[in-house]
């Protein structure tokens, strides 16, 4: 029996608009790409990645319009409910307002077709209590929230068995900046996200802890039990090195740097001048770091604060790096970006990344060149 | 074949033993049905899935093989109920086979490896290894064989280490190879140890990453034990052997090296050992030295296939060991007298 009996669909119509204009981005600027020619792609990507799901009595509940209606329409799926109807045109705020009737209506799943913007939305809204998944439609792609394209939609969807869920996190890429050729991203939120078997770890058969939140819990108590005394443990963002602070009983900062000494919690969501405060002169401490994003980083994504001369004090060789089993077998690379690439290569070539109590995998830092 | 039958002697009818890679499974499968006596054994579960067809060699042999942890023992059951999704290890499938042994009337519990008895047997590796290269007036100055626990190393080094210990040949260097995810002999501690995960057996002297470790699923599942023979653990404490570790990719490559070039497809743990030939040989090509290099290929790798199909398919992940964090996490439990 599939895990997903009632699905929320949210398109955002002018998803991927700003791509072939050049823009970067369409937050805030439908209008001109629409003036500059864009096509909206985003409910064609939708229909495509809907079709295979008709005719398997699932229950769909979306919003009226382009915002979902008519995608289902095309896809062959026609009876679906309305529990949103969105302004004209319609605005990021429509996005939310329509998750929030899904949530409402209890719906297993939440599907939405646009890019890192549109999952921001979804995100803000949805958080961690229903899955959430992507049909990749937006000019920025860099959350993991996404299926590999809108072909795999169905196969996640309509796997059989409980839901299989994952961590996913919404990177959020500064726009301004970006379009002016600086990246940045900003982990924006995380949110849950089916994975059907067999789809994310090819041919190898599951021999590791293959549910996530055992390989964080385990991951997690082994990290809280080698927590030594009078050392400082930096914890950055996301759930796995959350489920070290779970463990310790703190209550960690979801998206930013908590400071734990002793098995206390010293300073929360701190910013560079804490972390160097609390580091003082030469006070030992750990930088405990997540696998970030589909595209493995374990700094430079959410960790800005942790600025080169944080590290420099901390010492590189003082990184303990953490990742479930089923992350690392979906990341093939681990990436390291602290702005300072003298500093960059004192990480490599190999990372060793603790996957559960006492368990730990080597992995490639860098681009895929030889060693 | 010498444990079947000192065991027949004694009128024992069954035998009750663990498998890691399932060759010592088979092994003493052939040998009770040889002795007219039955056999039941304990296959580690991550094997027992990777390599299905071992289960049927033993079945042709008359052998009972179970997926360890299995239902049928008490130590079996508590782990199976700590942890359902459990990859097992060769800790729990000796447990398993103990108990077994234990609450079975007429049986006998039967180890493969680690204990004295089984090195001693296994020695025939290097005493006709020696005879050979004597034929062609040859010894070897390096002798390299993999380490689970430490019974085809103890085979083939112990001859040369009593060259080494009584002075014949004192410069032979001797080198135990294992997984970087189960570091016994490079990264455990030397103390006394059970030999399996529930603490049946009696306590042994030698390395051991703790007898609840249960290691990660690497391919070489031979190699996947906590301890080792506490004799191959006092020749390397005293430096007469040196231990050496390695990741699963590297592993893989010299095993495809090797298959190529010899037309033989060694087993993942052997393949171990054949990587440190490999580095020992190119190591003399830079040195320019010129060095007898003897090595145990332990089994060939054809129930191993699907383990080569996954390192052609890049999932082979390095597992990895974390001695530092483990060590850290250790200090903070309670001594126990
Ligand atoms: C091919 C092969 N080599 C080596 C070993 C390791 O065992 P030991 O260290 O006792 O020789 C095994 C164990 O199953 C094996 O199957």
């Amino acid at each position: 029996m599939p895990a997903f009996r009632t699905i929320g669909l949210v398109v955002n119509p002018f998803a991927g608009l700003g791509g072939r204009v050049g823009l970067k981005g369409t937050d805030g600027l439908a209008d001109r790409a629409l003036a500059l020619g864009a096509e909206p792609l985003a409910p064609a990507r939708a229909a495509m990645a809907l079709a295979p799901l008709a005719g398997h009595g699932l229950r769909f509940v979306t919003a009226s319009g382009k915002m979902g209606e008519e995608a289902l329409a095309r896809a062959g799926i026609p009876d679906s409910a309305c529990v949103y109807g969105p302004g004209v045109p319609s605005t990021a705020a429509d996005t939310r307002a329509a998750c929030r009737a899904f949530l409402d209506d209890g719906v297993d799943l939440v599907l939405f077709c646009g890019g890192d913007g549109t999952a921001r939305d979804v995100a803000d809204v949805v958080g961690t209590d229903v899955p959430v998944l992507g049909i990749p439609a937006g000019v920025k792609m860099y959350s993991s929230v996404f299926a590999l394209d809108p072909g795999t939609v169905a196969r996640v969807v309509l796997a059989d068995g409980p839901a299989r869920l994952a961590d996913a996190e919404v990177i959020d890429v500064d726009e301004e900046a970006y379009r002016a050729n600086d990246f940045r991203t900003v982990l924006h939120a995380i949110v849950r996200t089916p994975s059907a078997p067999g789809l994310v770890q090819a041919s190898k058969r599951v021999f590791e802890e293959a549910d996530e939140d055992r390989a964080r819990a385990a991951i997690g108590a082994f990290i809280a039990d080698a927590m030594r005394p009078g050392v400082l443990y930096l914890l950055g963002p996301g759930t796995t090195t959350g489920a070290v602070a779970e463990r310790l009983g703190v209550n960690a900062t979801l998206l930013g740097f908590d400071a734990v000494l002793d098995g206390r919690l010293v300073g929360a969501d701190l910013a560079e001048t804490d972390l160097l405060a609390l580091l003082g002169d030469g006070r030992e401490a750990r930088l405990v770091l997540s696998v970030i994003g589909a595209q493995g980083f374990v700094l430079g994504r959410g960790t800005q604060v942790v600025t080169p001369a944080v590290i420099r004090r901390i010492g590189p060789e003082h990184l303990i790096v953490l990742g479930t089993p089923g992350k690392l077998a979906r990341t093939p690379r681990l990436h390291v970006d602290t702005g300072d690439p003298a500093l960059d290569r004192a990480f490599g070539p190999y990372l060793r990344v603790v996957t559960g109590y006492g368990t730990a995998q080597r992995k490639r830092v860098g681009a895929d060149t030889p060693a | 074949m010498p444990q079947a039958y000192y065991n027949r002697e004694a009128g024992i009818e069954r035998l009750a033993t663990e498998t890691g890679a399932g060759q010592w499974g088979s092994a003493l499968a052939f040998a009770t049905s040889h002795f007219e006596m039955d056999c039941t054994v304990y296959m580690v579960r991550a094997s027992y899935e990777q390599k299905p067809y071992r289960k049927m060699m033993m079945q042709v042999w008359g052998a009972d093989c179970h997926s360890s942890p299995s239902t049928l023992t008490a130590s079996g059951r508590a782990m199976l109920e700590k942890d359902p999704d459990t990859t097992g290890s060769l800790g729990i499938a000796i447990s398993e086979a103990v108990e077994d042994a234990a609450t079975h009337a007429n049986t006998n519990y039967a180890l493969g490896s680690v204990l004295n008895h089984v090195c001693l047997h296994q020695s025939v590796i290097g005493l006709e290894a020696r005879e050979q290269l004597a034929s062609v007036d040859d010894y070897p100055d390096v002798v390299i064989a993999c380490v689970g626990g430490g019974s085809n190393f103890a085979g083939t080094a112990f001859p040369f280490a009593g060259d080494k210990l009584t002075g014949k040949h004192p410069d032979v260097d001797i080198i135990g190879v294992e997984p970087a995810a189960c570091p016994t002999l490079t990264k455990g501690l030397y103390a006394y140890d059970y030999g399996d995960e529930a603490g049946l057996t009696p306590m042994l002297m030698m390395y051991t990453l703790g007898h609840d470790f249960v290691p990660p699923a690497i391919h070489a599942g031979g190699l996947r034990y906590h301890g080792d023979s506490p004799i191959v653990s006092k020749l390397v404490k005293d430096g007469v052997a040196r231990a050496v570790s390695l990741y699963q990719n590297e592993v893989f490559e010299a095993a495809q090296t090797f298959a190529r070039t010899e037309g033989i497809i060694p087993a993942p743990e052997a393949a171990h050992a054949i990587r440190t030939a490999i580095d020992v040989a190119l190591e003399c090509r830079k040195t320019g030295e010129a060095k007898t290099i003897l090595f145990n290929n332990s089994g060939h790798g054809h129930f191993d296939l699907a383990s080569y199909e996954a390192y052609y398919a890049g999932n082979l992940p390095d597992y990895d060991y974390p001695e530092e964090l483990i060590r850290d996490a250790l200090s903070r439990l309670p001594k126990v007298a």
